[in-house]
């Protein structure tokens, strides 16, 4: 009998060149030349054009028909997606995406950013704009957005990666500063003291006190004044005060002509007085009076 | 390039400053967009333009230059109009930065009849008694306009150096609502003035190597308040008074006080930061982590205790003591400084195709460095002196987070991962010194088809604590121990044991390549069961809906609504002199808010030349406050109210845009607008309210409706 045949080595896989990938795929190939992927800088990073991202297209090229041999970086697992652009893209703020929450969540850098179609001016995002790839997917954080009392990000003057990198940071919540008090005070720099006399819990965490996505209250109040200053203060006298129905502003007068309404549950409630919440540097308002 | 100019028709029913609250959109011309893009011969050097909003209180001016991947100049001006208020009304005069005064002869005529009519002393007779003073006072805006000018240099791009640098320039100027006041009784709102100057830089360096990375940097800022005091004149007070009662003023009780206010505005301040980051590949495992430590320090002179000269004190020795001079403080200036120091490492590696393990720790610290100072007393309210020392605390705090976190991947399309979370927390002078908090947390992402996704995640947390001191702020501020003035079984909620549970769940499908669908629900549910004063507990419920639907580039459409459930639930008991043993003084408010959202968006481009945008949102807010009190005690009885911030805001807006020919354009549009409040904290206000003159600056309801021209032209 005949001997049997030694199996055909599989031809290794070589690169054919971006100029091969462009006579089909020209209009990629034009819409690149405009990006930063198009330019000399990224030919001396990646001597292999195309290829450099999507790997040696030889296989591509014979059989271009067989769809499991189109270099479809997208087909690719989250983790190997990254990969490709952690090649180069793996300093500045790309410098914590391993580990952050979402490489740990499986997505990946396509999962936001596209190479060839991106609709953004900046960032190269497939949303029109940050805030826009952000809520795509963190709805709740949208509703938040709308409601009444907010930062400025549905005005566009700031906007989500200001305060969060989304590449991941060293921080919880993917913050950029090392702390949300420090986060805050890169705006915010008058509460920043230290003051003279301070109020503990908001040195520690603006948080205890604000909402930063929106809120129905003024000034991003978790809980509406005078009842968030109430879930800490059971002081003795007005502090522990019910503050009902009752004491509202528009109470008529009672017999002696004196209203019910008590000023510390109208206009800004416990603040009316107690302006310095954040810290008080006058030496006779230990109790941030002024 | 492009440009768009247009012109803005702005009809608004009120005076609301909501309506403008971040933005400029009065009537008159604007340059919408300007984008200049430029390339050298090249190709390899880009300059790009921006302008957006010229020149309005709102625009933004962008210019960047830069080689892709080797350097980058990036110059930025950004300005942020934030409006509090309008036509408040001023009791006072601007006489200065800082200054606002009554004429003499008015303070004389209402501190005469307020002596007078003593035993008057209620809301009707001061009613009066201002009415006309107010009926001819100043209308105010309250707002601020935050003008940020940034400059950033990259050198290096991508190449194994790299160098930043970056300086920032902000001006915050306008005034804001502030609490100024007299005592219990005599609240009294004035404009804050706001000249803010703050100044940032930071020099950044980055290392790169094939197995890992190196980051580091120092940034330095510095925030300069041009108006360190503001100082106002006490409408029912020509002169100073040192009547020990004057916090009460003006009632029966006192007609004394101080005849000007001051407030100690916020202290210049800077901060010096350095920061240090790395990542390492180590064989499998992939490490990283950083170092910040943050040095911030305030040192500005110090008001005296008082500027009320009616205040006359005594030495030990029966000498007079001064408490108006500054030089009788125990310190001149505040000498206050302060460290944040972080520490944070990860390590993670991958085991096989399916395994997948990383460690998480991470320290954070607070430490404040300055001298604890006595003062052997203070003037409450610039009226009343109270014998009693306060000493300044220096809190300081640590936590730490270590976490393990245990991944595996289930097939091709779904990874679940486990995790742990030890949290601790170590304080001191606050009420708890030390507490643990364990969290376990699973997370599920699985994409069952390249069309559809589900991520899911449940963390549940357990926090105890090493006891509750109730007493430990206060006894720390006093010297000697102060007598009891707090409920000893109140419990901070952010310090106190509490367990919680956390649930989201999202999912998104594409059912075909036009139409998406996603839906969420997600819900939190925080116990503080060990409290018996205080938060007792918060919870969350929120539902999302959405579909997309996009044909094709002619047509895109959207349609989503979200629901947000939140309750909390608080209990206090009322107390006089001394804290109330009898349950029957208690008082419990359930607050309950419902957020509707809803969002709606068309583009179409239609018969070649015709394009179209069309969006609609609608939020609606609905909040209700429960109280109750036990029959027998103080409070007896509790009335609840509805208008727990009830807040509509409903935006329509549309635009229609011809092409003329290829590089120009012009179009309408039209953006109708109505926001609604209703506020228990808005009740009845007016500018003079029972122990309180307000500015009252309308910040309410609108209906506005801006109709646009524009022409776009493209270059």
């Amino acid at each position: 009998g005949a001997a049997p045949q030694e199996p055909q080595a599989e031809p290794a896989p070589a690169f054919v060149g971006g100029e091969v990938c462009a006579t089909c795929h020209a209009d990629a190939a034009d819409h690149l030349k405009g990006t930063p992927h198009g330019k000399q800088a990224f030919a001396s990073l990646g001597p292999q054009g195309c290829e450099t991202c999507h790997g040696p297209g030889s296989a591509h090229v014979q059989d271009p028909e067989n769809p499991a041999l189109h270099p479809r970086i997208d087909k690719l697992p989250a983790t190997v997606q990254s990969e490709v652009c952690q090649k180069c893209h793996s300093g500045k703020s790309q410098f914590f995406w391993h580990g952050s929450v979402h490489e740990s969540r499986n997505l990946s850098c396509i999962s936001c950013h596209s190479i060839h179609s991106f609709k953004s001016d900046t960032g190269q995002l497939k949303a029109a704009n940050t805030a826009e790839a952000c809520v795509s997917c963190h709805k709740d954080i949208r509703a938040q957005l709308w409601k009444s009392s907010h930062h400025p990000i549905r005005e566009g003057k700031m906007t989500c990666t200001d305060c969060h990198n989304p590449h991941g940071s060293a921080t919880p919540k993917m913050i950029r500063a090392a702390s949300v008090n420090e986060q805050c005070y890169t705006c915010h720099q008058e509460k920043q003291g230290p003051f003279l006399w301070e109020h503990p819990p908001v040195q520690e965490s603006c948080l205890n006190c604000h909402t930063p996505h929106g809120s129905n209250h003024i000034k991003l109040q978790k809980a509406s004044v005078p009842y968030l200053c109430q879930q800490c203060h059971a002081n003795l006298q007005h502090p522990s005060e019910l503050l009902d129905a009752s004491r509202l502003g528009d109470r008529p007068q009672g017999p002696d002509g004196e209203s019910g309404a008590a000023n510390r549950l109208f206009n800004r409630a416990c603040s009316n007085c107690h302006a310095m919440v954040h810290g008080s540097n006058h030496p006779s308002s230990p109790y941030l009076a002024y | 390039g492009a440009a768009e100019v247009q012109y803005l028709n702005t009809d608004v029913d009120t005076d609301s400053a909501k309506f403008e609250e971040y933005r400029d959109l009065d009537s008159g011309f604007r340059l919408a967009l300007l984008r200049l893009l430029g390339e050298s011969d090249d190709r390899e050097r880009v300059i790009d333009f921006r302008v957006i909003n010229a020149p309005r209180d709102d625009a933004r001016y962008t210019l960047s230059y830069g080689r892709a991947g080797s350097y980058g100049i990036t110059l930025d001006y950004n300005r942020i109009p934030h409006n509090f208020g309008n036509n408040g009304r001023l009791l006072w005069t601007r006489t200065a930065a800082g200054r606002y005064e009554i004429p003499d002869e008015i303070q004389r005529r209402l501190q005469t009849e307020v002596g007078f009519n003593r035993p008057n002393l209620f809301f009707p007779f001061l009613n009066e008694l201002l009415a006309p003073y107010i009926a001819n006072a100043d209308e105010i805006d309250l707002g601020i306009q935050r003008d940020r000018a940034s400059a950033a240099v990259d050198f290096g791009g991508m190449r194994r150096f790299s160098w930043g640098l970056e300086y920032t320039h902000e001006n915050r100027s306008g005034t804001r609502p502030f609490g100024g006041s007299f005592g219990l009784f005599n609240a009294t709102e004035i404009p804050e003035p706001i000249d803010h100057d703050t100044d940032q830089a930071e020099l950044s360096g980055e290392w790169k190597g094939a197995a890992g990375g190196l980051r580091f940097g120092y940034r330095h800022s510095r925030f300069q308040n041009n108006i360190d005091t503001v100082r106002w004149d006490n409408p029912f007070r020509v002169n100073d008074s040192g009547d020990p009662l004057g916090i009460l003023a003006p009632t029966p009780l006192s007609i004394g006080g101080s005849s000007t206010g001051i407030a100690d505005l916020a202290p210049d301040n800077e901060s010096n930061l350095l920061f240090l980051n790395g990542r390492a590949r180590l064989g499998a495992w992939w490490v990283n982590g950083g170092a910040t430590y943050n040095q911030m320090e305030q040192d500005d002179e110090l008001l005296p205790y008082t500027t009320n000269r009616g205040i006359r004190l005594l030495n030990d020795d029966g000498t007079p003591f001064d408490p108006t001079i500054p030089d009788t403080l125990p310190i001149r200036t505040a000498q206050r400084e302060s460290t944040r120091m972080s520490l944070s490492a990860q390590a993670g590696r991958r085991f096989g195709k399916l395994w997948d393990l990383t460690f998480r720790y991470r320290l954070y610290d607070f430490d404040d460095e300055s001298p604890r100072t006595e003062f052997p007393f203070y003037i409450s309210f610039q009226a009343s002196f109270v014998n009693r020392a306060r000493i300044t605390v220096p809190y300081a705090y640590r936590t730490q987070d270590a976490t393990a976190e245990l991944g595996r991947n289930l097939g091709l399309a779904t990874h679940v991962a486990l995790s742990y979370t030890l949290r601790m927390v170590d304080r001191e002078f606050r009420e708890v010194d030390s507490s643990d908090e364990n969290v376990f947390r699973l997370a599920l992402d699985n994409r069952p088809t390249d069309r559809w996704n589900i991520q899911a995640q449940y963390e549940h947390g357990d926090r105890s604590i090493d006891g509750y001191n109730p007493l430990a702020q206060l006894h720390n501020l006093s010297i000697p121990d102060p007598l009891i003035t707090t409920h000893p079984d109140m419990r901070k909620f952010d310090q106190a044991e509490r367990t919680y549970d956390s649930l989201r769940v999202q999912t998104q499908w594409a059912a075909t390549d036009a139409v998406g669908l996603s839906f969420g629900v997600s819900g939190r549910d925080e116990s503080y069961d060990e409290s018996i004063f205080g938060l007792i507990s918060d919870e969350l419920l929120e539902y999302n809906a959405e579909v997309n639907y996009s044909p094709g580039e002619n047509l895109s459409f959207f349609l989503f609504g979200h629901r947000a459930d939140r309750q909390s639930f608080q209990r206090n008991r009322e107390s006089g002199g001394s804290p109330s043993e009898d349950p029957a003084d208690d008082w419990t408010l359930d607050l309950d808010e419902v957020t509707d959202t809803w969002g709606l968006g068309i583009n179409k481009k239609f018969a070649k030349r015709w394009t179209s945008e069309v969006s609609a949102q609608w939020s609606r807010s609905d909040g209700f406050a429960d109280f109750f009190s036990p029959p027998g005690g103080e409070p007896d009885l509790a009335e609840d109210f509805d208008d727990y911030d009830d807040i509509d805001l409903l935006a329509l807006f549309g635009r229609v845009d011809y092409q003329i020919t290829s590089h120009a354009s012009a179009g309408l549009s039209y953006r109708w607008e109505e926001y609604d409040i209703e506020s228990f904290l808005l009740r009845g206000l007016r500018n003079y309210m029972p122990g309180a003159i307000l500015l009252n600056a309308d910040n309410g309801d609108y209906t506005a409706q801006i109709l646009g021209v524009n022409v776009t032209v493209n270059f």
